[in-house]
């Protein structure tokens, strides 16, 4: 991308969050995938979905103790700020922002609320074929297990719903506002405004 | 044997005109009540499989072998028209069965056909359980999938 004037390349995503976010999206995207169309013995899909809850509680940690731009303080604003920023979301040109926007910080924690909501149905669920009970679903009453199931699938489509903007939005930042989002989360490497 | 299977050939005819006339609710109850059965019957085959239950031969077969029994019961006519999700009370039954009604017969013979097999599978020991239900527990799920609204 082309550099801007009054930009400079600064180190913003950690490796640590840039591994968690690829590895997370490979397991999210294959987990998806299982659910809607794996074999109906879920093994494999219980197996990921541990392994997707054990990345969610590195965020949330990550988020209290990690470098500044990885913390949840330091990217979650008001509305205000939201709504300023908004004001320069149509024009032609990079935000150059340092981190998470705050528009884009909404985002993140959708996705993040999303799956743990989905990790946690999942847990709990009882889909009545005495083969894919999820391993906390006598913990709650079999009329919630059930229910739970709904939850689930429920939340299957939010996460879609969620993911497919998440990268729309990344398209339109690459098309439109000429900034490339996705060399960053591999590099660390972000160009972001001057102060 | 004979006897059992014409007694249960006359039942297969016979399902379809009392269910007919009877009410949407009674074919509701029924079908509620013959899944139960099949889930009775699967819980003590996960029961064993999971080690809870003690592993008992001839529980384990009966267990099967109800199910089989189950799986020959004509089930496809307790899902009357009228009877869909939205339509009725406490029916979890999506409207694709009426849409789709080869399909989910088909649903129904391919469970029947793994559970042919059921009460033999689970003979021999404990380690014989978890495969015989997991593929009973495909068919359950294969049809609720497609069929069943997940609530
Ligand atoms: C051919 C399709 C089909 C197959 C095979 C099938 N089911 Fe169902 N099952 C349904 C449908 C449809 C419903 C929803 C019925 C309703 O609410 O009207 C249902 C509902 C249920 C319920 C809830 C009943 C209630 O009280 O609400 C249980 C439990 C259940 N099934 C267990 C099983 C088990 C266990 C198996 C396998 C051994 C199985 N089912 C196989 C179609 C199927
Ligand atoms: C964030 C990770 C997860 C994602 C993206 C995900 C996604 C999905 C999807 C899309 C389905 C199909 C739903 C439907 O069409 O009804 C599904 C089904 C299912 N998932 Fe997950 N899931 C996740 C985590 C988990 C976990 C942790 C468990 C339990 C340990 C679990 C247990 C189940 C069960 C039991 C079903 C089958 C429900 C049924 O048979 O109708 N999932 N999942």
């Amino acid at each position: 991308m082309s550099p801007v004037r009054e930009a400079r390349r600064a180190r913003v995503w950690d490796p640590a969050l840039r591994a968690f976010h690829w590895i997370l999206a490979a397991l999210v995207i294959a987990n998806w995938l299982l659910g809607q169309f794996g074999p109906n013995v879920m093994t494999l899909h219980f197996w990921l979905g541990y392994s997707i809850a054990g990345l969610l509680l590195f965020r949330i940690v990550w988020g209290l103790v990690g470098p500044a731009p990885a913390r949840f303080v330091s990217f979650i604003r008001g509305p205000r700020a939201i709504l300023d920023y908004m004001r320069h979301l149509g024009k032609r040109e990079p935000s150059l922002w340092p981190g998470h926007n705050p528009l884009g910080a909404l985002s993140v924690v959708a996705m993040l609320l999303a799956l743990i909501w989905q990790v946690g149905t999942g847990l709990i669920s009882d889909p009545e074929d005495f083969i894919n009970v999820g391993p906390l679903a006598d913990q709650v009453s079999s009329a919630t297990a059930r229910k739970a199931v709904g939850w689930h699938h429920l939340g299957g489509s939010i996460i879609l719903i969620l993911v497919l903007l998440h990268v729309a939005v990344i398209l339109y930042y690459r098309f439109w506002k000429n900034e490339d989002l996705v060399r960053p989360m591999i590099t660390g490497w972000k160009w972001v405004r001057r102060r | 044997m004979r006897l059992i299977k014409s007694a249960l050939v006359a039942g297969l005819i016979a399902v379809p005109v009392l269910a007919t006339a009877q009410s949407g609710e009674d074919a509701l109850e029924a079908r509620h009540g013959y899944m139960r059965m099949l889930a009775i019957n699967m819980g003590t085959l996960a029961g064993m499989a999971k080690g809870e239950i003690e592993y008992d031969e001839a529980a384990a077969s009966t267990a099967g072998a109800n199910i089989a029994a189950l799986s020959q019961y004509g089930a496809v006519a307790l899902f009357v028209p009228g009877t869909a999700n939205g339509e009725i009370d406490e029916s979890d039954a999506l409207p694709a069965i009426w849409e789709k009604p080869e399909q989910f017969a088909q649903k129904f013979t391919a469970f029947a056909e793994v559970a042919s097999g059921a009460s033999e599978a689970v003979k021999g020991g404990q380690d014989n359980v978890g495969p015989a239900l997991q593929k009973l527990g495909g068919t359950c799920k294969d049809c609720h999938d497609d069929f069943r609204k997940p609530e």
